[in-house]
């Protein structure tokens, strides 16, 4: 099977202090450190088990600068045999529907039987996934947290409402985007990262691609962020702090000393 | 959770020590700077996510169902042991720096310490497991015959064996020589092994198939001390010329420790022949195996130095964010000036943010001078010249003893500070500092005392090949001396090159004291000595630093200029306040003082 994946490269809020810039209308970028969006390495994980039972390759896709390279080239270490970056000046600021749109011309450079995205990523719209199944008139599952390969086609779980589970067969070609913990993603050895050390990933720029800048980046933006602002704690909130542990602790004395458990 | 300052490792790879320049030389030329960043980080990943939940957990009082135990001779590690122990070898972690061919991955050592500081920070007794098995790996693939490394050192560099090193006896502990483990030739190339070891670290555990012990005895009939001591590889299972498993060897595991510290870890009783059916193989030839050991004990001395490292660094890592969060008691200047009495937290209080720079510049200090040892490794692989090469070798030879014993006593004070820094909750046990204060403390102890370490640097390395590592270290020093002056910072310059010229005075004093009559008042110095010449490491690592830290803060990003700025205060805080006091104690040195021998023995009543 030939499997396209998506994937982004994010603040890494572990790392990140993160701060609003003076505009207020994104957060402080410059000097973050980055790291590849949670949701897409569980894609890529799935990616991965399924070529590893049924053959065929992984191919990463990013829409990015050069520093997006490292991403890339992160999900290869992982098992990715493939990158693809997309990258020019006209990119910068896409929406969800710009993103798609490139991302969609890529996957058309190539002939892919499945498609995966994380199910959303720091911007949180979770809308390239949806939009890009459909610009590419595919099916289409969002949430998806267990994947099973058959003839032409796959049971994919998704996770709905109140943690309930719903079990769903999709024709292949088709587009999923994966929720997190429907695997464990494998850590990075030496030996992975020694393997793509010296490899050039290839790059596509707007002409390379065959997309009309103005239908991307700024210029092709219908939704555009306005405002962005961290809301205020309200009166009777309380913040627990602390590790995991100590969080649940905290919780469990409040709920106690409130009688919510006895 | 911060663990290592990660800004700090980037900023010696990359900025002072140029990690990946290594990659111009075709045997590191996978090492780029690119592949040298992931590889950091996903040790970090590894190392935060895995390996450092499960150093608290096996810290638990014995009984607890994560504890060390002993059962049926098999040493049970604490479970949650098993998965990390995994990952870490699927992700090729256990020989870095190794040949390729036997599984290794061929690293550089700087790029590999770095990595390694993630791992021994998250988990010292959990590392020391793999980081033995390695140290076993390693003798074998340099003195093993060609057969032993076939069947051996794969299986042990991909973490699938364990091994251990085993020298110590009840009777022979700083004195390796006194050992009473005996070999008995059988007349087929394998020889019958008697004998107990005790405090074996990792002596056993049931996170491997097989164990691998290179073991220190001496053949029957052999001449007395040290120069009659042979190394054998005794497995637990014997292994069959192809490759699989054997009957047991007769390697028992008899008991294990309680200890102050590194719980996780087990240090095992070993019984070898105690049913006379332990067979061993000789490694290279007989009566040299000190010499083939050193090579375990000089790297478990750097790994020891890097231990001592870890545990600083991840007490002071808690402190800064403890001191970041406690509030207590009002900033000085608000209450007097504004009678504002509002709590702080503790960082805005001098004394507490005197104790964090102290803990700032021992931690750094000490990951410059564990870096730069490793680096040596690396310049003495790349270099054509063999004047290079014996210069690298020599400076890891001289730097071994400073490294393992500064770092590790440093490593103690830091973590004592770490606790002060929490106040009462420092000593409760609920809280991290306590624990890596307990653990800090065996590695002044093991792979020879921090005393015995002293005794090394000036009665063998001082004067090997006639002085010459000492002086290729000054002369090191001495390029800091002016790379610190273009810097503008002649201040730093001047003292940095007035400290070098009085430890030179001190150690040709110690030096030809110890050939003489004065020898005992020599070596009654010898500690102080060693510590006087790892603060004057300290202070080169400063001045590194800080020159390469005002090189850089011009242009730098926003972030990072706090950083900068710190290298720069921490450096001038080293030279303003700990300089003065090492250099007093190196005239307290040159002193020599006879009074440690003169009190007689008698007047130490108990
Ligand atoms: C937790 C733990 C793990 C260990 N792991 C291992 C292991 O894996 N393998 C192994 O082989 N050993 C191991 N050891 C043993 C360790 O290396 C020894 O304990 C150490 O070398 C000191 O020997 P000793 O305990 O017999 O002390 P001693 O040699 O009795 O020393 C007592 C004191 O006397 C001093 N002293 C002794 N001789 C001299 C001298 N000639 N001149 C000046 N001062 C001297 C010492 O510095 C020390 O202060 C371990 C020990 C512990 C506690």
């Amino acid at each position: 099977m030939e499997i396209l994946v998506c994937v982004k490269r994010v603040p890494d809020t572990a790392e990140n202090e993160i701060e609003l810039n003076s505009a207020g209308n994104d957060i402080e970028r410059d000097d973050l450190v980055y790291s590849v969006n949670e949701w897409d390495n569980y894609a890529v994980e799935e990616a991965i088990q399924i070529v590893d039972k049924v053959g065929g390759t992984v191919t990463v896709v990013t829409v990015g600068d050069e520093d997006a390279d490292e991403v890339l080239r992160r999900e290869m270490a992982m098992g990715a045999q493939n990158g693809i970056l997309l990258n020019d000046e006209a990119f910068e600021d896409s929406d969800a529907m710009g993103i798609a749109t490139l991302l969609k011309a890529a996957a058309e450079k190539g002939k892919y039987d499945l498609i995966m995205t994380g199910a959303q990523a720091d911007a949180g719209y979770a809308a390239v996934g949806g939009m890009l199944a459909a610009m590419m008139d595919l099916p289409y599952a969002s949430l998806v947290n267990m994947v099973e390969v058959g003839d032409g086609k796959l049971t994919v779980g998704r996770e709905i409402e109140g943690g309930n589970q719903e079990i769903n067969e999709i024709e292949l070609p088709c587009v999923l985007s994966i929720q997190t913990g429907i695997n464990e993603p494998r850590y990075v050895g030496i030996k992975g990262i020694r393997q793509v050390s010296g490899i050039e990933i290839p790059e596509f720029d707007a002409a390379g691609l065959g997309v009309d800048p103005a239908t991307v980046g700024a210029a092709g933006a219908k939704t555009k962020r306005v405002d962005y602002f961290i809301p205020e704690t309200g009166e009777g909130a309380e913040m627990l702090t602390g590790s995991t542990e100590e969080i649940i602790a905290k919780l469990i004395d409040i709920m106690k000393a409130n009688g919510g458990l006895k | 959770m911060p663990l290592i300052e990660r800004r700090d490792q980037d900023f010696l790879l990359h900025e002072v020590f140029s990690v990946s320049e290594f990659s111009k030389h075709e045997k590191f030329a996978d090492f780029n700077k690119k592949t040298c960043d992931m590889i950091i980080t996903e040790a970090r990943n590894l190392a935060i996510k895995e390996i450092l939940p499960t150093n608290k957990l096996a810290d638990k009082e014995n009984g607890h169902p994560e504890a060390v135990k002993l059962e049926n001779g098999q040493v049970k590690v604490p479970p949650s042991f098993h998965k990390p122990y995994k990952l870490f070898c699927d992700g090729q972690w256990l020989a870095m720096c190794d040949d390729p061919e036997f599984g290794g991955q061929g690293m550089p050592h700087l790029l590999a310490m770095a990595a390694g500081e993630y791992f021994t920070s998250a988990n010292c007794s959990f590392m020391m497991y793999p980081g033995l098995t390695h140290g076993c790996g390693n003798i074998l693939a340099t003195f093993g015959t060609e057969k032993q490394k076939q069947l051996y050192v794969k299986n042990i560099f991909t973490g699938k064996w364990g091994g251990t090193m085993c020298l110590t006896e009840a009777v022979a502990g700083s004195d390796v020589g006194a050992l009473e483990t005996v070999a008995i030739d059988q007349g087929d190339g394998t020889y019958k092994i008697k004998g107990n070891k005790i405090f074996i670290s990792g002596g056993d555990s049931d996170l491997v198939e097989n164990m691998v012990h290179p073991v220190l005895a001496r053949i029957e009939g052999a001449p007395a001390g040290t120069k009659g001591i042979s190394l054998f590889l005794v497995p637990k299972y014997r292994v069959n010329d192809d490759g699989s498993m054997g009957e047991f060897n007769d390697v028992e595991t008899v008991g294990i420790e309680e200890k102050m510290g590194i719980h996780g870890n087990a240090t095992c009783t070993l019984a070898f022949g105690s049913k006379d059916n332990c067979i061993g193989e000789l490694i290279g030839e007989p009566n040299k195996g000190m010499k083939y050991m050193f090579l375990m004990m000089n790297e478990a001395r750097q790994g020891v130095a890097m231990q001592g490292l870890g545990f600083a660094t991840a007490s002071y890592c808690n402190a800064i964010q403890y001191a970041k969060e406690r509030i207590q008691g009002p900033n000085l200047m608000k209450a007097v000036l504004e009678g504002d009495l509002t709590g702080v937290p503790i960082i805005q209080h001098p004394d507490v943010r005197r104790m964090l720079m102290s803990m700032k510049a021992y931690v750094e200090g000490c990951r410059f001078l564990v870096y730069y040892l490793n680096s040596c490794f690396d310049k003495a692989t790349v270099t054509d010249s063999d004047d290079e090469k014996t210069k690298w070798e020599g400076l890891i030879e001289i730097l071994t003893p400073i490294a393992k014993s500064y770092c590790t006593d440093k490593a103690v004070e830091v973590a004592s500070t770490g606790i002060q820094v929490y106040g009462g909750y420092g000593f409760i046990e609920e809280y991290p500092q306590a624990q890596h204060y307990r653990d800090a403390k065996i590695t002044a102890i093991y792979e020879g005392t921090n005393g015995i370490q002293a005794m090394d640097l000036l009665g063998r390395k001082l004067g090997m090949r006639k002085g010459k590592p000492i002086m290729d270290l000054m002369g090191e020093v001495n390029a800091t001396v002016a790379k610190a002056r273009e810097a503008g910072l002649e201040k730093i310059a001047d003292s940095l090159q007035a400290a070098l010229n009085k430890l030179g005075e001190v150690a040709m004093t110690l030096g030809a004291a110890a050939m003489s009559e004065k020898a005992l008042d020599a070596f009654a110095s010898a500690t102080p000595f060693l510590e006087v010449a790892g603060d004057l490491v300290m202070a080169w690592a400063w001045a590194e630093r800080a020159a390469a830290a005002k090189k850089a803060i011009e242009g730098a990003k926003k972030k990072d200029v706090p950083f900068y700025e710190g290298q720069i205060a921490t450096a001038k805080y080293f030279y303003e306040q700990l300089l003065p006091t090492a250099v007093g104690k190196m005239d307290s040195v040159k002193n020599l003082t006879g009074a440690i021998m003169e009190i007689p023995e008698e007047a130490f009543v108990g």
